[in-house]
């Protein structure tokens, strides 16, 4: 279901991408690359060793979020979510620690959950992106939403978004989660309202409720 | 998972979920960083690396020279903690801001910091000794039993997942402006000022806040500088602080050293006696704040009492959900427990005997017997290597009146508008309004629309100190009241009934003799676009406060071979007045006190001792309890027979959990931990310590 970004689809990952400009100064570095001109079309960039090369002043990539595609220009150190919520308003998933740390931008890619903030948005290029304002169907909250509504998960919200994504993907990877596998499944997520009382009420109860 | 409820009961019989809850699980709720605009400027602080340093070199023409750089500014050569604002950078993208930061090249001396609470303050010998301080002697003399103790609590940043932040678009003779705060008027007011407005033309936004915990009233450095940027370059600017300098910049507990030498009579009574406490502060003469709130709680007699704050070069301490108060309940909690030890009494019974409060003395007594006080074992006396242990804390809050306003308006099709303009920062603002307007008029929820968080709604207090739902509170109820007297006159009009009073209201429904009409009904009888009302007054409904008293019982586990804390349970029982609604109530109680844990065990500003640089701002080292942390907590709703109002609940329920936890440590490993975060190494040392053969240094004031 999930493909490993960079090996499988060509792309830079993020880590390899600091890596080779060297951490904070990412950005510039990158921006210091020979001048391509034209924003074009990613996909048509690719250079003999297998990685790609992208416009340091915006390539053209296309984002399937939430079902429906979009054409965006973005440069080649935008993450995926700075991509959802700059440019697609998306703004859903939260930035908070920026280091994959707290799960406040946990968004699905291929169905499988990903801290945001740690993958470039051109590696999302080819995969499907669900956000929380994508969990929701014809109208009904997504079950795992729904408890959240029912056992009153959550205090300022701020990190909630990421919670449900989270247990989305945790409900999917194991249904019919105990509360020890919930606990565990979200360990990369952060409330420091600390609503984690609900919050696993919640998601023992959508547990319980079967499949989405 | 339902268990969590049973003991409580609810005095509107109120269990629905928070009014705001949609919006933040499908992600439309927008907080202030969710705002970006056409056009938009980004803005952001040059900082210094290291606690006291000078700039060495700043290259502010590659900074200038980047592409979509506006300005980059820098005012100050030095720096007074790590995080200090020394200028600004302007930029048209966040990649432009981000380039130009990086292109700034900037290299610090650093100099020799202050560091660490225990070398900079004045030893207790040198501070000037308190003005009774010789009848706080002649009662340590005429004690029979005298202990002595130092304690010690760490600074702890306030980590808001929403950073600190604010976007504002300054259009000439106006502006529309987006602030995370915890005070709406005051966040409007300052940057009114900033742009040379005034505050009806600025249209303030803050429906949600992604958290504050005491670190956001003002406007702020970040609304400072956007308004600045907005105003000079006449386009939207964004300054949102980073994760980094949340941690360094935007405020923190700070940290204690409590010195405390207490008398006893041999029947266990405190007689009184001297405590010293020293505080750190930020670097400048304009922080302050370092002050802990010990001597409280329980009766200590004729004290003494000294306080120093002491400047450190780190960021500057800030109000922090119960300023000064956690910290004070853990030193005097394991000082409870340490002086129950010298006579040989039961701490519980100790603390009834020595307790300020009837309710709480109740209290204890039902905490007790809910955690199973009669199972403790004596100090570090469970067998085999992971010792359990019961430990005890206490808390309370003052209860005044506040300024407040709430708006009805009812409209033709019956829908009852709630209207305030203080902010949910969390707590269930929304819910607490709208639950008790539509409770007092009997009304369905689908009835219900509640709006907050904007500086042009009637006027509410800014929420500090816990006072919001006492202030707002009993205006809700009045404006209530005011709404129901006004469709009843409109029914009696229509009934053609002199004496509208006689018509009651129940259930949603107009009743006087065999006549009925429905709330929808009766409101078609409103000849304009709805009714208008509103109250500042709380009348009749402000009732005789409680003290919110909160006690705390914590069972742990401590793996005397790891050092490892496990807690286990807590009970917590929560005296609110009136409960007005269940789920928020509890949901504040449990997480206040997995934020007192976190505190006890895990968080702690750590300074490099040579550079002055904080080494882990972020949440990746800066250590907060998450969902593994978490253990068993039984709220409970302290219901008073008695007629009261709605009290404080923000802050009391986060002061007794690390005194619960550190005296609950205590009591398993059979020795005290007096040093906040009651980390591994220090439990192993403890542990160490009180093994008889032992001879390693004790831990106490560390």
């Amino acid at each position: 279901m999930h493909q490993e970004n960079g090996s499988k689809t060509g792309g830079v990952s993020r880590r390899q991408f600091l890596q080779g400009a060297g951490g904070a100064a990412a950005g510039s570095v990158l921006i210091n690359l020979p001048h391509i001109g034209q924003a074009q079309e990613a996909d048509a960039a690719a250079t003999a060793n297998g990685l790609k090369r992208y416009a340091a002043d915006g390539a053209k990539v296309t984002l399937e979020v939430n079902g429906r595609p979009a054409q965006l220009t973005l440069t080649p150190d935008t993450t995926l979510l700075q991509a959802l919520r700059e440019s697609l308003n998306l703004t859903g998933a939260k930035e908070v620690c920026d280091r994959g740390a707290c799960g406040a931008c946990t968004v699905l890619v291929d169905g499988r959950s990903v801290n945001s903030c740690m993958m470039l948005a051109v590696d999302a290029a080819g995969h499907k992106i669900t956000t929380v304002e994508g969990l929701a169907s014809d109208g009904q909250l997504n079950p795992v939403q729904q408890a959240f509504v029912d056992h009153d998960a959550c205090q300022c919200g701020y990190c909630i978004p990421g919670f449900v994504v989270r247990s989305r993907a945790l409900l999917d990877e194991t249904p019919g989660a105990d509360l020890n596998a919930i606990k565990h499944g979200l360990c990369g997520n952060i409330c420091r309202c600390a609503a984690y009382v609900r919050i696993f009420a919640a998601v023992e109860a959508a547990a319980k409720g079967g499949p989405a | 998972m339902t268990s969590y409820r049973k003991d409580n009961r609810v005095a509107l019989e109120n269990d629905a979920p928070r009014l705001d809850i949609v919006e933040k699980v499908n992600g439309s709720a927008k907080y202030t960083t969710d705002y970006y605009m056409p056009k938009m400027l980004w803005a952001a602080y040059i900082i210094s690396d290291y606690g006291d340093s000078r700039l060495k070199n700043s290259d502010l023409a590659a900074a200038r020279a980047v592409k979509g750089v506006l300005e980059v500014q820098i005012d100050k050569q030095a720096g007074r903690y790590h995080g200090d604002r020394l200028g600004h950078v302007c930029a048209e993208s966040r990649q432009a801001l981000q380039q130009a930061l990086t292109a700034l090249n900037l290299r610090f001396e650093a100099r020799w910091p202050k560091t660490r609470l225990e070398d900079e303050r004045t030893p207790l010998e040198k501070l000037t000794p308190a003005e009774n301080d010789a009848d706080a002697q002649k009662v340590l003399d005429e004690s029979d039993v005298i202990a002595e103790a130092e304690f010690q609590t760490q600074v702890q940043t306030h980590s808001s997942l929403e950073p600190h932040g604010c976007v504002v678009d300054f259009r000439g003779d106006s502006a529309v402006v987006y602030g995370s705060t915890q005070s709406n008027i005051g966040f409007r007011d300052g940057i009114a000022r900033e742009l040379g407005l005034r505050p009806d033309q600025v249209e303030f936004h803050c429906e949600y806040v992604g958290g504050g915990f005491g670190s956001k009233f003002g406007h702020d450095s970040e609304g400072h500088l956007a308004a600045q940027m907005s105003k000079k370059f006449k386009r939207p600017c964004r300054v949102i602080r980073t994760r980094k300098e949340e941690h360094l910049d935007t405020g923190n507990r700070p940290g204690s050293i409590q010195h405390m030498r207490i008398g006893l009579a041999r029947d266990g009574k405190i007689r009184g006696g001297k405590i010293a406490t020293w505080g750190s502060i930020g670097a400048t003469e304009r922080s302050g704040g370092g002050g802990v709130r010990n001597p409280s709680r329980y009766n200590f007699g004729a004290v003494a009492k000294i306080h120093e704050d002491v400047n450190l070069n780190g960021g500057n301490s800030r109000a922090m959900r119960a300023p000064g108060h956690p910290q004070a309940m853990f030193a005097i909690e394991l000082m409870m427990d340490h002086l129950a030890e010298q006579i040989g009494m039961d701490p519980l019974d100790f603390r009834i005997l020595n307790e300020t409060s009837d309710i709480r003395r109740e209290m204890l007594k039902v905490g007790a017997e809910m955690i199973g006080w009669s199972r403790r074992k004596p100090g570090g006396a469970s067998p085999g290597p992971i010792k359990r242990g019961l430990g005890i804390g206490v808390a309370d809050w003052g209860n005044g009146q506040g300024n407040a306003t709430i708006a009805v308006n009812v409209y033709r099709n019956g829908t009852v508008e709630v209207l305030s303009g203080a902010q949910d920062i969390g707590m269930g603002y929304r819910t607490l309004i709208g639950d008790i307007v539509r409770t007092h008029l009997g009304l369905p929820r689908e009835l219900l629309i509640v709006k907050v968080g904007r500086g042009d709604y009637p006027p509410g207090p800014a929420s500090g100190g816990s006072t919001t739902s006492r202030a707002t509170a009993p205006k809700a109820f009045a404006a209530a009241d005011k709404a129901k007297k006004a469709i009843r006159k409109l029914v009696a009009s229509e009934w053609k009934l002199g004496d509208a009073a006689s018509i009651a209201l129940e259930g949603g429904v107009f009743k006087a003799g065999d006549k009925t009409m429905d709330w929808n009904k009766a409101c078609r009888l409103i000849t304009d676009d709805h009714l208008a009302l509103s109250a500042n007054e709380d009348g009749d409904y402000w009732k005789t406060p409680t003290g919110s008293e909160a006690v705390q019982f914590a069972d742990v586990s401590v793996d005397t071979e790891t050092g490892i804390i496990r807690v286990n349970k807590v009970v917590a029982l929560q005296n609110v007045g009136l409960p007005v609604n269940r789920n928020t109530v509890e949901n504040q109680i449990t997480g206040a006190v997995i934020q007192g844990l976190s505190f006890c065990l895990f968080e702690d500003r750590i300074l490099n001792r040579q550079t002055g640089a904080m080494v882990n701002p972020n949440l990746d080292m800066y250590k907060i309890a998450g969902p593994l942390d978490v253990p068993e907590i039984v709220p409970v709703i302290w219901r008073e027979e008695r007629d009261v109002g709605v009290n404080s609940l923000g802050e009391p329920p986060v002061v007794p959990t690390p005194g619960a936890i550190a005296t609950a440590v205590a009591n398993a490993i059979g020795a005290q931990v007096r040093s906040m975060p009651l980390t591994p190494d220090k439990v192993l040392a403890a542990v160490a310590d009180a093994k008889p053969a032992a001879s390693q240094p004790s831990t106490a004031g560390q």
